[in-house]
C-alpha cells in the first residue's frame, strides 16, 4: 500500500502559529517629550512567530512592572496546571 | 492654448455627428461616469445594438469624447480655445455647443478626479520621543545602554499611521546633522534663485 502524500495533520501548526523566539529586555525611561525627568522601568518583549506557511512575523510590546508581574503570574499558573495533568 | 487632436482621435470623434444630440449627451454622461467609477464594456454593446453599429465604434466614440474632456480639463483651456479646438472637426453648430456645455459642466469634477491620480506620500503629523536606558536583556545582564524610542505619527490619504522606531544617541545625532544640512541647502544661491522664480510665477 502506498503511503498518503499528505503530511499528517499536526493539530498545533494548522490552527495556531508557532513561537520561534522570545527576546526580552529591561529598560528605564529617563526622559520624554512630555516629561523631562522620568524614572520609569519597563519590560520590552520581542516575539518571533511563524505561521503555517513558514512566514515569520515579529511582534514587540512593552509592559510596566505591575503588568509584567501579572504576565509572570499567568505563566506560573500555566506551569502549575501542567503539573496536575 | 489650442488642443491638438491626433488623426486617430478625430476619426473616433467623427462618429458623434452621425447620431442624435441626445445620444451625444448620453455618451457624455457615460464618459464622466466611467471617469468616476471605471469603464463597463457591457454599456458599449447595449448602445451598439440600439444604434446599429459595431461596439468598437461606440467604444471609440465614448473614449474619444472622454479624452477630449480630460485633456481640456487637465489644461483648463478657455471657452474660446475649446471652441476653436473643436471647430477643426467640422461639426454642426449645435454639436459644438453641446460639446462646450459638456466641458463646462463637468470640468470641475474631472479636475478633482484627475488630482487624485497624483501619488501621495505619507506626511508628518506628530513625533513623540523617549530616552531609555537598557539595563538588562535575555543575553546580557548589568548593562547601561542608552537608546531613543520614537513614535512617528503620519497622515496618508486621510488615514493615520504610526511607526515606532528605536536608535542609539550617536545615530540620532547623525540624523539631526543630516536634516540640518538639508535645511542649510535652502540658503545656497541655487536654491534661493529657484524659490524666487517660483514666488514670482505663482501669481
Amino acid at each position: 500500500m502506498e503511503a498518503s502524500s499528505e503530511p499528517p495533520l499536526d493539530a498545533k501548526s494548522e490552527v495556531t502559529n508557532q513561537l520561534v523566539d522570545f527576546q526580552w529586555k529591561l529598560g528605564m525611561a529617563v526622559s520624554s517629550d512630555t516629561c523631562r525627568s522620568l524614572k520609569y522601568p519597563y519590560v520590552a518583549v520581542m516575539l518571533k512567530v511563524a505561521d503555517h506557511s513558514g512566514q515569520v512575523k515579529t511582534k514587540c510590546f512593552e509592559m510596566t512592572i505591575p503588568q509584567f508581574q501579572n504576565f509572570y503570574r499567568q505563566f506560573k499558573e500555566i506551569a502549575a496546571v501542567i503539573e496536575t495533568v | 492654448m489650442l488642443l491638438e487632436l491626433s488623426e486617430e482621435h478625430k476619426e473616433h470623434l467623427a462618429f458623434l455627428p452621425q447620431v442624435d444630440s441626445a445620444v451625444v449627451a448620453e455618451f457624455g454622461r457615460i464618459a464622466v461616469e466611467f471617469l468616476r467609477r471605471g469603464t463597463n464594456p457591457k454599456i458599449y454593446e447595449g448602445a451598439a445594438r440600439k444604434l446599429n453599429v459595431s461596439s468598437d465604434t461606440v467604444q471609440h466614440g465614448v473614449e474619444g469624447l472622454t479624452y477630449l474632456l480630460t485633456e481640456s480639463s487637465k489644461l483648463m483651456i478657455s471657452e474660446l480655445d475649446f471652441q476653436d479646438s473643436v471647430f477643426v472637426l467640422g461639426f454642426s453648430e449645435e454639436l459644438n455647443k453641446l460639446l462646450l456645455q459638456l466641458y463646462l459642466d463637468n470640468r470641475k469634477e474631472i479636475r478633482t478626479i484627475l488630482s487624485e491620480l497624483a501619488p501621495s506620500l505619507p506626511s508628518y503629523h506628530n513625533l513623540e520621543w523617549r530616552l531609555d536606558v537598557q539595563l538588562a536583556s535575555r543575553s546580557l545582564r548589568q548593562q547601561i545602554k542608552p537608546a531613543v524610542t520614537i513614535k512617528l505619527h503620519l497622515n496618508q490619504n486621510g488615514d493615520h499611521n504610526t511607526r515606532v522606531l528605536q536608535t542609539d544617541p550617536a545615530t540620532l545625532l547623525h540624523l539631526v546633522q543630516q536634516l540640518e544640512q538639508a535645511l542649510e541647502e535652502m540658503k545656497t544661491n541655487h536654491c534661493r534663485r529657484v524659490v524666487r522664480n517660483i514666488k514670482t510665477t505663482k501669481k
